[in-house]
């Protein structure tokens, strides 16, 4: 399949003898959303680590096929440092890939995500809805290629939830394949093309999502 | 039966070691001007000799256990660097021993003496390191480059060791020199029987990790298969 | 690869320099080891060149953990070590990033500690500087590689201070011997014996540390959750 961007065959991985999943099998094309749902502690985060190549499974094989630096993951975590303010944060990550952007473009990112008015202000003082704005920012800074999202709606306002969703679906739009992990599945569903659970150590396919090309 | 071997060579270490007390005290001529003390080099030697014998085991088993993150690999390294530590701290006591006798001074900078005591330091750290409350896989990595690390720094420590007490007069002559054709045999039998001694020790402990590890292992499915 | 090193080492510095980060408690850690053993000092004596040698480098020595232990842990704080761990190039470049920024700091703390030491402890330099200069360069330098190594080790809290100095301290050891006999004769007012030796030592240690830092640190960093 040439348009596939990620594909992951026979995953399985164990935290000692404890099972988390086994025998996943995904394949995420191009231009495509998926939503990622289970419960608490079904195995989700983990699989998607594994896709963003922090962690390694036992067994299986993960292919990537995108860019070298297109991939972008938004975990739990906002790789944020406290003392840098948000322009600061985005121009280290910026730096630290390698990007050619310049502060403008940086500026027009924060803009996007809601921050402009914030950009010289310390992600310290920041709430958890404005971290996580600045965290999509990072994330989209790269125009990713694989978007990878852990529960990207955490903390978010209503407002701040459109402005995800549009991006989600401009990124798809671009041709970008993006793995969503959501609790919100009656709201998320809609944008994405295929809802996908994972449940008691398996994945499967939860139904066509409504998305539009 | 896997343990076999360790058994006979624990056997065979015991009849050595018989032997050695016999040519030590019998055998091998008591020395001119120190007396019965030299007898310690019978047994300093050999602890010297293996002590670093065990850091290189370290060092080896480290670089396998990066390559193929066997446990068996880190569980060598951790025995080596037990048995080596012990081997060393006591090379150290029978060292000052000798040197308080031959030189007057419980310690002097000779670079021997120093390179196993900065030695000692580090593999006790490495060994406070082992005790840390860690993931099993993280600490078996971080205690193999430390393992690593530390046997590169040995060369560099003697040197510096060196470097260090040439600026003094030499007043302490170095040890060794020439030795009687009886005492060099005497010295080597003790050295190989030793090393008897030692592959038992550190080839036991090795298994006794393992063995701990895999009881740990059969609790814990055990556990989970009640929850 | 550069961009990154230089992009991090320029990160760590603007952090703890601008934003008040753990340079403060390093520094005063040095210099109250400095202070503390001028309290061993009959009044009017002068301490030997070593003795004061040997401090000023001790001073160094616990500063630099802390450096390197504040320096790991500003990647703890929202998880950033994973978005280190995702940058398209090889993880070494955290490694070598934080050992420039470690150095830049040692070397900054080292400013304040050399009048102190002189200070505190009656020392004048009157000896051949550049000769010191070139081992304490070197022996910083060496210092900064293997401590940032190391310093991995304290990620995700695996490891404090305390057991970071004690695997620390002791591989230091032919460092921290070359940089006190020259720093001595530096003290004494004239060229240690043996000064290019020393050099030799400290070059060698540096040479070693950075082919082991270069191959080993990417098993110890950033290692999964």
């Amino acid at each position: 399949m040439a348009s596939a961007l990620l594909e992951l065959r026979g995953i399985a991985k164990f935290y000692g003898h404890r099972c988390v999943f086994r025998a996943v099998d995904l394949v995420v094309a191009r231009g495509t959303v998926q939503l990622l749902t289970g419960a608490n502690g079904a195995g989700k985060s983990t699989l998607m680590r594994l896709m963003a190549g922090l962690q390694r499974p036992n067994a299986g094989s993960c292919a990537c096929h995108a860019a070298e630096g297109r991939v972008a993951y938004l975990g739990h975590a906002t790789f944020l440092y406290p003392g840098l303010t948000a322009l600061e944060n985005l121009a280290f990550w910026k730096k630290a890939q390698g990007s050619r952007l310049t502060e403008a473009d940086l500026m027009a990112l924060l803009e996007r995500v809601g921050l402009e008015r914030h950009a010289h202000e310390r992600a310290g003082i920041f709430s958890r809805g404005m971290a996580q704005r600045l965290n999509l920012a990072r994330a989209l800074l790269v125009a990713p290629e694989l978007l990878l999202l852990d529960e990207p709606g955490t903390g978010l306002d209503s407002r701040a939830a459109v402005m995800l969703r549009e991006e989600i679906v401009q990124a798809r739009q671009r041709g970008a394949g993006i793995v969503w992990i959501s609790h919100d599945v009656a709201a998320d569903a809609p944008f994405a093309d295929k809802v996908l659970t994972l449940e008691q150590g398996r994945l499967h396919e939860g139904g066509q999502g409504a998305a539009t090309p | 039966m896997r343990g076999s071997w360790t058994m006979v060579c624990a056997l065979l270490a015991a009849l050595a070691l018989g032997v050695c007390q016999w040519l030590v005290y019998v055998y091998a001529p008591v020395e001119r001007s120190m007396g019965l003390v030299q007898k310690i080099f019978y047994l300093h030697l050999p602890l010297a000799w293996w002590g670093l014998a065990s850091f290189f085991v370290v060092f080896a088993a480290s670089i396998a256990y990066l390559r193929s993150r066997r446990p068996w690999w880190d569980q060598l390294a951790r025995a080596g660097a037990e048995v080596g530590l012990l081997l060393a701290i006591l090379a150290l006591v029978s060292g000052a021993v000798w040197a308080r006798h031959s030189w007057g001074v419980w310690w002097t900078w000779d670079p021997r003496l120093t390179t196993t005591l900065v030695m000692c330091f580090v593999y006790a750290g490495y060994l406070a390191l082992r005790g840390l409350e860690l993931p099993e896989q993280r600490k078996g990595t971080i205690c193999a480059v430390v393992g690593i690390v530390a046997f590169l720094d040995v060369p560099l420590v003697f040197v510096s060791a060196r470097l260090w007490r040439s600026i003094h007069p030499a007043v302490f002559a170095a040890e060794g020199g020439g030795l009687e054709p009886e005492m060099r045999l005497t010295a080597l039998v003790c050295v190989a029987s030793f090393g008897l001694l030692w592959l038992a020790l550190t080839a036991l402990r090795a298994r006794q990790l393992a063995v701990a590890a895999h009881i740990a292992h059969l609790l814990m499915s055990r556990h989970e298969q009640d929850a | 690869m550069m961009r990154a090193v230089l992009a991090i080492a320029r990160k760590d510095l603007t952090l703890t320099l601008a934003r008040g980060g753990g340079l403060v408690q390093a520094l005063l850690l040095g210099l109250l080891l400095l202070f503390m053993f001028s309290l061993s000092q009959e009044v009017g004596e002068r301490m030997s060149p070593q003795g004061a040698a040997a401090i000023f480098w001790l001073a160094s020595a616990f500063c630099q953990v802390l450096i390197f232990n504040a320096l790991y842990g500003l990647e703890e704080v929202h998880g950033a070590r994973q978005g280190l761990a995702l940058l398209p190039c090889p993880v070494q470049a955290v490694w070598i990033g934080k050992a420039l920024a470690g150095l830049a700091l040692l070397l900054l703390a080292q400013t304040l500690f050399v009048p102190a030491t002189v200070i505190f402890l009656g020392q004048d330099m009157s000896g051949e500087w550049w000769w010191a200069l070139a081992v304490l360069l070197l022996a910083d330098l060496g210092m900064a590689l293997l401590g940032s190594l190391l310093g991995a080790l304290s990620q995700g809290q695996a490891a404090k201070e305390s057991i970071l100095s004690i695997v620390l301290f002791p591989l230091l050891a032919p460092l921290l011997l070359a940089g006190i006999r020259v720093g001595a004769g530096l003290f004494a007012g004239r060229t240690a014996e043996g000064v290019t030796q020393w050099i030799g030592v400290a070059a060698a240690f540096d040479a070693l540390f950075a082919a082991a830092g270069l191959v080993l640190f990417a098993y110890i960093y950033p290692g999964e959750e």
